[in-house]
C-alpha cells in the first residue's frame, strides 16, 4: 500500500475535497498543547473483560427480519438479491 | 413548572376520564396537522392498534402499568421494525428497520405507543435539524428560527404537545441543544447506561440514547424503564434504578462549580451571561458553595469532538454503499457504483464529515491529529475526575447564543461546529448531563460524575425551586 489515496477515494465520494472549516479544526489540534504524563488510554475503561464477553453462539433471526433483509436489498431478479459488479483490477 | 405528565395520563386512563384510542388520535391529528416539519413517518395503524388492546385492557378491569397507552417518538435514526428508519437521508429514503432497539423495545414491553418517527439532522450530523431531506424543523416557541440539532423534531413535539415524551439520540449535544431551544427537558445520560443496540452508529464512543420531556419526574420515568446491561452492546452497564425519593431536593448537595472560561467567552451572548451569572448568585444565597472552575478553550473542545467524531462517523458510515441496503445507483464497475451511490445519496454535511474522519485516519494525518485528539480527550476526561474531587455538580449554559435563523447555519460550518462548545466536552467524558429549561434563555446544564445521573435529576429537582 505505498500508493498514495485522495479523500475522494478513501470516502469513495465523487470529487470529494477536504473542506476549509474542518481544516480549521485541525489546525487547532495540531497546534494544541498536549501533556506527555503517561496518562494515554488511561480513561478508556469500554473494553469488555474477558468473563463477561457473550456467548458465540448463531441466533436464528425472526421470519419477519428476514424477510424485510430481501425487502431492503436494493436489487432483486428472478428470486435472487443482485449485488453489483464485482470484477475488479 | 410542568409536573409528570405520564403520572397524569395514566390516572385519566385509569378512571377512564379518556380512552387511549382517542388519546393517540388526538395526537395522531396534532402531528399531521403540524407545520414545523416534525414527522418523517407516523406509526398511524400500528399506534392505533395498540390503543385499541390498552382500552380492552381497562375496560376488562386489568391494571395497566405507568408507561402503559402513553404515547411517545421516536428519533428517526432507531430501528423499530417494519417501519422506515431514514436517518432524514436520500441513502435510506425507502428503509425499513429489520429489528427493534433495545431501548425502544424495552419501552413496548412497558406499554408505551410509538407514535412518529421524527426529522433530525441526517445521520446526526447537524446542530440545527436543517440537514434532513424533510425540510428544516421549525423552533416550537419562534418558527423562524431553527429547532436545534440533531434531535430537532423529537424536540419540537414534546415542547408542542404532539409527543408525551420522545427518544432523542446525543452524540455530542443533540439532545441537550434543541432541548435548550425548545424550553423543556432532555437528558445524556452516562455513556453506557442505555444501549445503543438499534440506534445508526454516528460516533459509537459517545453516541447516547436519551429522553426528552416536560418534567424532570418524566425524564426519571422513562430513565428507569431504558436503562440496563444488554449483551447486544458490550458498552452497557448495570445500573441503579432511580427513586422518586431519592432526587427530592434536600440539603445534600453542597457545592457546585462553572467554567470560568464559557462564561469569559468572548462568543457568548451578554445576555445569557448576565442571566447564567444570576442563577449563580441564587443558588449561592442557598447556601451552596460555588466554584470557578479551569477548563479546556471552546476550540479545543469542539476540534477534539469533531475530530474524533468524523474519524468514527467515516468508519460508521462507510457500510452505506448501495451493496446490501440503500438506494443503489449502478456505474461501470463496483467502486464506480459505491462512490455515485454515496455521493449523489449524502448530504453535503455528511459528505464534509466523512471527508474529514478519513483525512484524520490516513498515514501521515493519523499521528498529527487522530492520536493527539484521543490524547485531549484522555486529559478532558481527567479534568473531570479532578473536578469532580472538587464538586458535586457542574452547571453551565447550554449555549452561547440563542438560536439561529433557519438558513443561516448551512452557510457556515465552522460557526455551526463552535456553537457546540459548551455541550461537547461533556459526550467526551461520557458524563451524565440534563438540560432544564431555566436559568438562560437556552437553559442551564447540569452535569455529574460518571454514573451519577440520580444527582444531575436531584439538583434539577432543587434548581426548579431555587431559579
Amino acid at each position: 500500500m505505498s500508493k498514495i489515496m485522495t479523500v475522494d477515494i478513501l470516502s469513495s465520494i465523487k470529487g470529494a475535497k477536504p473542506s476549509e472549516a474542518v481544516s480549521k479544526l485541525f489546525d487547532v489540534i495540531k497546534n494544541a498543547h498536549t501533556s506527555n504524563d503517561g496518562t494515554f488510554n488511561s480513561n478508556h475503561n469500554n473494553a469488555v473483560s474477558i468473563d463477561d464477553l457473550r456467548e458465540d453462539v448463531i441466533i436464528e433471526s425472526s421470519a419477519t427480519e428476514k424477510q424485510i433483509i430481501k425487502e431492503n436489498f436494493p436489487k432483486e431478479k428472478k428470486g435472487y438479491l443482485v449485488v453489483s459488479k464485482v470484477i475488479e483490477e | 413548572m410542568m409536573e409528570s405528565q405520564i403520572k397524569s395520563i395514566h390516572h385519566k386512563l385509569v378512571n377512564k376520564e379518556i380512552s387511549c384510542l382517542a388519546l393517540v388520535k388526538e395526537k395522531l391529528n396534532l402531528l399531521k396537522s403540524n407545520t414545523h416539519n416534525t414527522v418523517n413517518s407516523l406509526l398511524e395503524d400500528y399506534a392505533l392498534a395498540l390503543a385499541s388492546k390498552v382500552d380492552e385492557k381497562i375496560t376488562n378491569g386489568e391494571a395497566i402499568g405507568l408507561l402503559e397507552g402513553i404515547p411517545f417518538g421516536i428519533k428517526d435514526v432507531y430501528m423499530v421494525e417494519g417501519t422506515y428508519t431514514t436517518a432524514s437521508s436520500d441513502l435510506l429514503k425507502n428503509y425499513k428497520s429489520a429489528y427493534t432497539a433495545t431501548a425502544i423495545q424495552k419501552l413496548l414491553d412497558a406499554g408505551a405507543i410509538p407514535i412518529v418517527k421524527e426529522n433530525c439532522d441526517s445521520f446526526g450530523h447537524g446542530s440545527s435539524s436543517e440537514n434532513t431531506i424533510f425540510g428544516a424543523v421549525k423552533n416550537a416557541k419562534n418558527p423562524e428560527l431553527v429547532a436545534g440539532g440533531s434531535s430537532g423534531g423529537s424536540a419540537v413535539n414534546v415542547a408542542k404537545d404532539f409527543t408525551v415524551f420522545s427518544i432523542g439520540g446525543d452524540t455530542g449535544g443533540s439532545i441537550r441543544q434543541p432541548a435548550g431551544y425548545n424550553g423543556i427537558y432532555g437528558l445524556k445520560p452516562t455513556y453506557g447506561r442505555i444501549s445503543r443496540y438499534g440506534l445508526m452508529a454516528y460516533a459509537s464512543s459517545t453516541d447516547c440514547v436519551g429522553p426528552i420531556a416536560k418534567s424532570i419526574e418524566d425524564i426519571r420515568i422513562v430513565l428507569n424503564v431504558i436503562s440496563g446491561k444488554d449483551t447486544k452492546d458490550q458498552t452497557t452497564y448495570a445500573s441503579q434504578n432511580i427513586t422518586e425519593e431519592s432526587i427530592s431536593p434536600n440539603n445534600s448537595i453542597k457545592s457546585v462549580g462553572y467554567f470560568k472560561n464559557f462564561v469569559e467567552s468572548e462568543a457568548i451572548d451578554p445576555k445569557i451571561k448576565s442571566d447564567f451569572l444570576s442563577a449563580v448568585v441564587k443558588i449561592k444565597a442557598k447556601g451552596i458553595k460555588v466554584r470557578e472552575l479551569d477548563f479546556f478553550k471552546s476550540d479545543t473542545l469542539v476540534s477534539t469532538y469533531y475530530t474524533l467524531a468524523m474519524a468514527e462517523t467515516a468508519s460508521n458510515l462507510s457500510r452505506l454503499d448501495g451493496t446490501n441496503y440503500g438506494n443503489r445507483i449502478e456505474g461501470e464497475n463496483l467502486k464506480d457504483s459505491y462512490s455515485i451511490t454515496r455521493s449523489e445519496n449524502f448530504s453535503e454535511e455528511t459528505k464534509r464529515r466523512i471527508v474529514g474522519g478519513n483525512q484524520v485516519l490516513s498515514q501521515g494525518f493519523s499521528d498529527e491529529i487522530y492520536l493527539k485528539g484521543l490524547a485531549l480527550r484522555d486529559q478532558i476526561s481527567q479534568n473531570f475526575e479532578n473536578d469532580f474531587n472538587e464538586v458535586d455538580v457542574i452547571i453551565s449554559p447550554v449555549t452561547p447564543s440563542t438560536p439561529p435563523k433557519i438558513g443561516d447555519s448551512l452557510k457556515d460550518p465552522l460557526a455551526m461546529y463552535l456553537s457546540d462548545a459548551y455541550t461537547v466536552g461533556f459526550s467526551l467524558g461520557q458524563l451524565p448531563t440534563l438540560t432544564v429549561p431555566q436559568g438562560t434563555e437556552t437553559g442551564l446544564q447540569i452535569t455529574a460524575a460518571k454514573d451519577n445521573d440520580e444527582l444531575v435529576l436531584k439538583f434539577a429537582n432543587f434548581l426548579k425551586d431555587t431559579i
